[in-house]
């Protein structure tokens, strides 16, 4: 009966399809007709088909070995590998609303036992509202045999009958096979070759956190808190939860960073476990295996990104996001306003407003000049917003003052601080953008639009820490929300200034323009410098000193071209062509002449080595070549996310005791990054026991490795060499 | 580039203030929300219209191989029937979209009724989702069962055990069957919530 029916749903599925693809017409009619699609399938010869069943699984099995040869005594990994037919997905463990996990019915020679499937991290999946945890692509379920150590030399045959559910978006077919692989018990003195694909198998799983998590069930609201390091970069994170009956699957996830750590809240279904396990999602594939138990969980910090992978949850869009906008747009305004003091731009707009006073009773001009500035100011804040955004969504990981990550950017700033400076100190006078004591029919309008261009983009330096939450919600926010806080934040830089212009009583209280002007204007040269000094060491670090030099100059040759221009001021010759002409090609030649990704990286990797405690990479072939010149060796595996290992590291063991010990006794540190998946990193972690994240080791020469404690303290490390 | 996503986002934007109805499942031991569907027969069946009777809902797709796991060894018809003769109604609701699989008209429905022989009360035809979302019903089948005074006691899967494999169902505990034995009895239903599983309802969008 079973395989009867087994047939009659395999061949519905592929009816299907097929008729959907092929025959759609005939369905129509059909159904007009009222023939029953699903009486015609059964009434149909498809019961022939029963044998071919295996070619026919739209997500079909196989069985793979990691090793043909196996030793008594010891585990081998054996894969499903599932190849999904295209458009078609197989199920997680925990399916989400509908669907089927894996099922396994092992039978197995004595003294081999089978342990629990391991599956790669899901995506998941949002049709109609109904949350389905999957795979689209090929994926490996993996499982652990473990051999005992009295199985006899010889032919150890393995089957295994698995039930799987195969869906579409449209429809599901119940899928099982029967596999069988024969391995081969060894001696153990035989070698054994193994199968690399394994390697990318065992990438795929999920990495276990190490650190436990708290969860949290109060009525219909769920958190979980998961302790990741502040400094580690994730991407809408999304937690897939093994147990059912405590979340709701098709609700969005809301994400919070706190410090040290995640927090998730979404909708919850129950509240009857007192631990729960499941997989943080945190990048494309890269996902976080962890336990949680039951604790108080608050929602602090600031938020992250709402929704799972691919946008799935774009048609949300539910009321907190208003006031959360709201509350942005009042944050972003209050730190534009505040901005007015920062040193990049109280100089310019201090100046201009004293110019407003100058121009004294012109209502109209006074104001049109105030509006024409505004327009600057917020425009090109919502245009730096804007780009921000588009970045964001062509999947670049970029942050506001994201243009300060770019050296040639803050090239560019750097040049234009550094000749509003001089400008200020009155080397050169500007024609069109002033910023102080000409106010005319002639340049007042567009004068006054690129003075607040010019301000709103030089302000991006300083709108960091204050601004940091209210541009934090612009990343929740829906695009068109999040342009009005980045235009929030222009208004708020342009505050001051409309009120001067809109309110005479305030104009009047400006103190009037004389010959102290001139000095102020001077003095306010100050702390434009001192804004150029902090871009030049944003770039030193950045490039490097090499390419810090060759840049700066570069600005000298620029304040030379403005140092002449300005001296044909004073003499009353117009040499502004050539002026823009060479001011253009030595900035153009000094982008050009920067150095490039490449060189930026190497500096990274250079202030790494630069460490308290150098290291190299950890290489299984690196550590036997040290042990083999008897030189001690300390080795330590370690991972962005993973916060003891920081905390160890910042305690321990990138501490300049540490490092005088251990270059006293010439011991040499390799360290082992596994913040991504490395299958020769994930063997050793294995061999010494370890399923993660940290492991130290110790070597004296020609003695046994010593596994230190999770936890180090410094006298842990230097007593290993005393 | 981002053009796009904006437009979209202003939709989103003008519908801010505006109070989403989201699938907002039903709790267990709340009053179950009223509705009124159509049956097969044209027929508008309303779910208040049978207070003090406990009602049983099943969410139903012919062309679901869990629903036809349940069909084809008659272990519907069977919990239908028996349910019928303790006095419950028996309301099998069909939330599936035009177009998509396990669609049924009227007269699509009055066959299959015919032909599968089964006992429930009504078939009723949901093709927009509403009642589906309403009870957040995520698969077929997925059962609900509502007491003589309206409150809502069970929701979940028919048994306890996820598998499209009749032979299955001698072993399973069935949950439906079990709840009205123990609602007839005067006690409370001791599984009064359970994992639905099945296919996902192919609903409209």
């Amino acid at each position: 009966m079973t395989s009867t029916f087994c047939s009659r749903t395999i061949w519905s599925g592929l009816k299907v399809r097929t008729i959907l693809q092929a025959i759609l017409a005939a369905l129509v009619v059909a159904a007009l007709i009222g023939i029953n699609p699903v009486g015609e399938v059964i009434g149909n010869p498809a019961e022939a088909q029963v044998t071919t069943a295996k070619r026919e699984l739209n997500v079909p099995a196989t069985l793979v070995a990691e090793a043909q040869q196996v030793h008594a005594g010891q585990d081998i990994t054996l894969a499903f590998v599932m190849t999904p037919k295209p458009t078609w997905h197989g199920y997680w463990e925990n399916p989400g609303d509908a669907g089927m996990g894996m099922s396994f019915d092992w039978q197995l020679p004595d003294g081999v036992s089978a342990g629990e499937a391991k599956y790669p991290v899901p995506d998941t999946l949002l049709i109609s509202g109904i949350m389905n945890y999957i795979y689209e692509g090929n994926y490996a379920v993996l499982v652990n045999l473990t051999l005992s150590e009295n199985i006899a030399p010889g032919p150890l045959p393995i089957t295994v009958k698995s039930q799987w559910l195969a869906c579409t978006n449209e429809v599901c077919v119940p899928e099982q096979d029967t596999l069988s692989i024969t391995l081969e018990v060894v001696d153990k003195g035989t070698a054994v070759s193994r199968n690399k694909e394994f390697d990318d198998h065992r990438k795929a799983l999920p990495q276990p956190l190490g650190s436990d998590a708290t969860f949290m069930v109060r009525d219909d609201l769920f958190r979980l808190s998961v302790p990741i390091p502040a400094a580690l970069d994730v991407e809408t994170p999304y937690f897939f939860i093994i147990e059912d009956g405590i979340l709701d699957y098709s609700a969005p996830q809301k994400v919070n960073r706190d410090g040290d750590r995640l927090i998730i809240e979404t909708t919850a279904r129950g509240d009857m476990l007192e631990t729960i396990s499941g997989v943080l999602k945190i990048g494309p594939g890269i996902g976080l295996s962890l336990d949680a138990s039951k604790g108080e969980v608050e929602m602090s910090g600031i938020p992250l990104s709402t929704g799972g992978d691919g946008g799935n949850f774009n048609n949300g869009g539910d009321q907190s996001h208003a006031s959360l906008l709201f509350i942005a747009l009042g944050g972003a305004i209050v730190g534009g306003l505040l901005l007015n003091l920062m040193p990049c731009v109280f100089p310019i707009l201090s100046l201009k407003a004293l110019s407003l006073a100058k121009a004294g009773g012109d209502e109209h001009i006074v104001r049109r000049d105030a509006l024409a500035y505004t327009a600057g100011v917020v425009l090109v804040a919502a245009a730096l917003g804007a780009l921000l955004l588009a970045l964001r969504a062509s999947g670049a990981a970029v942050g506001w003052a994201f243009q300060l990550q770019d050296s040639r950017i803050i090239f560019v700033l750097l040049i234009l601080v550094t000749a509003i400076g001089f400008n200020l100190a009155g080397l050169f006078e500007l024609p069109n953008v002033n910023f102080g004591n000409r106010l005319t029919q002639k340049d007042g309008a567009s004068g006054s639009f690129w003075t607040g261009a010019l301000a709103a983009f030089v302000a991006t330096p300083c709108t960091g820490p204050f601004m940091a939450a209210a541009l934090g919600a612009t990343i929740v926010l829906p695009p068109v929300a999040a342009l009005v806080i980045f235009a929030g934040l222009g208004l708020g830089l342009a505050l001051p200034f409309l009120l001067i212009a809109f309110i005479p009583a305030i104009r009047k209280r400006l103190p009037k323009p004389g010959p102290w002007l001139d000095s102020f204007r001077k003095a306010m040269a100050i702390p434009m410098f001192l804004t150029a000094i902090g871009l030049i060491w944003l770039l030193g670090r950045q490039i490097g000193e090499d390419g810090l030099a060759l840049s700066l100059i570069f600005l000298l040759l620029i304040s030379l071209i403005l140092w002449w221009f300005g001296g044909g001021q004073a003499k009353g010759l117009s040499r502004g062509t050539i002026t823009t002409g060479a001011l253009v090609a030595a900035i153009i030649g000094g982008v050009l002449l920067l150095p490039g990704q490449q060189a930026t990286n190497s500096q990274r990797a250079a202030n790494a080595s630069s460490a308290t405690l150098p290291s190299e990479p950890f290489s299984e072939a690196r550590l036997s070549e040290l042990r083999a010149a008897n030189q001690p060796v300390f080795a330590y595996f370690t991972a962005d996310w993973c916060i003891t290992c920081k905390a160890n590291e910042a305690a321990a063991v990138q501490r300049q005791e540490t490092a005088d010990a251990f270059a006293a006794a010439n011991v040499a540190v390799l360290m082992g990054d596994w913040t991504r998946p490395d299958p020769e990193i994930s063997n050793f972690l294995e061999k010494h026991g370890r399923a993660g994240v940290p492991l130290y080791l110790y070597y004296a020469p020609g003695k046994e490795p010593v596994i230190l404690p999770q936890i180090l303290t410094v006298s842990t490390l230097t007593d290993l060499v005393a | 580039m981002f053009y796009k996503p904006a437009i979209t986002s202003l939709a989103i934007v003008a519908a801010f203030g505006m109070a989403m109805p989201l699938a907002a499942a039903q709790k267990t031991g709340a009053i179950a929300q009223d509705f009124k569907l159509t049956d097969m027969n044209g027929k508008t069946v309303q779910l208040s219209s049978f207070r003090g009777k406990p009602v049983v809902l099943e969410w139903h797709n012919p062309g679901c191989p869990f629903v036809a796991k349940h069909y084809d060894s008659g272990n519907m018809q069977k919990t239908q029937a028996a349910a019928r003769e303790q006095g419950a109604v028996w309301l099998t609701i069909n939330s599936g979209a035009k177009g998509k699989q396990g669609y049924m008209n009227g007269p699509d429905a009055q066959k299959l009724f015919k032909e599968t022989g089964m006992k429930s009360n009504h078939y009723l035809l949901d093709m927009k989702g509403v009642v589906g979302k309403a009870y957040a019903a995520k698969t077929t089948p997925h059962m609900y069962i509502i007491d003589a005074s309206g409150k809502l006691v069970y929701q979940g899967g028919i048994d306890d055990k996820p598998t499209a494999d009749q032979a299955d169902i001698k072993e399973a505990r069935n949950h439906v069957s079990a709840a009205l034995a123990e609602l007839k009895a005067g006690k409370s239903v001791s599984v009064a919530q359970s994992r639905p599983y099945g296919c996902s309802v192919k609903y409209e969008s």
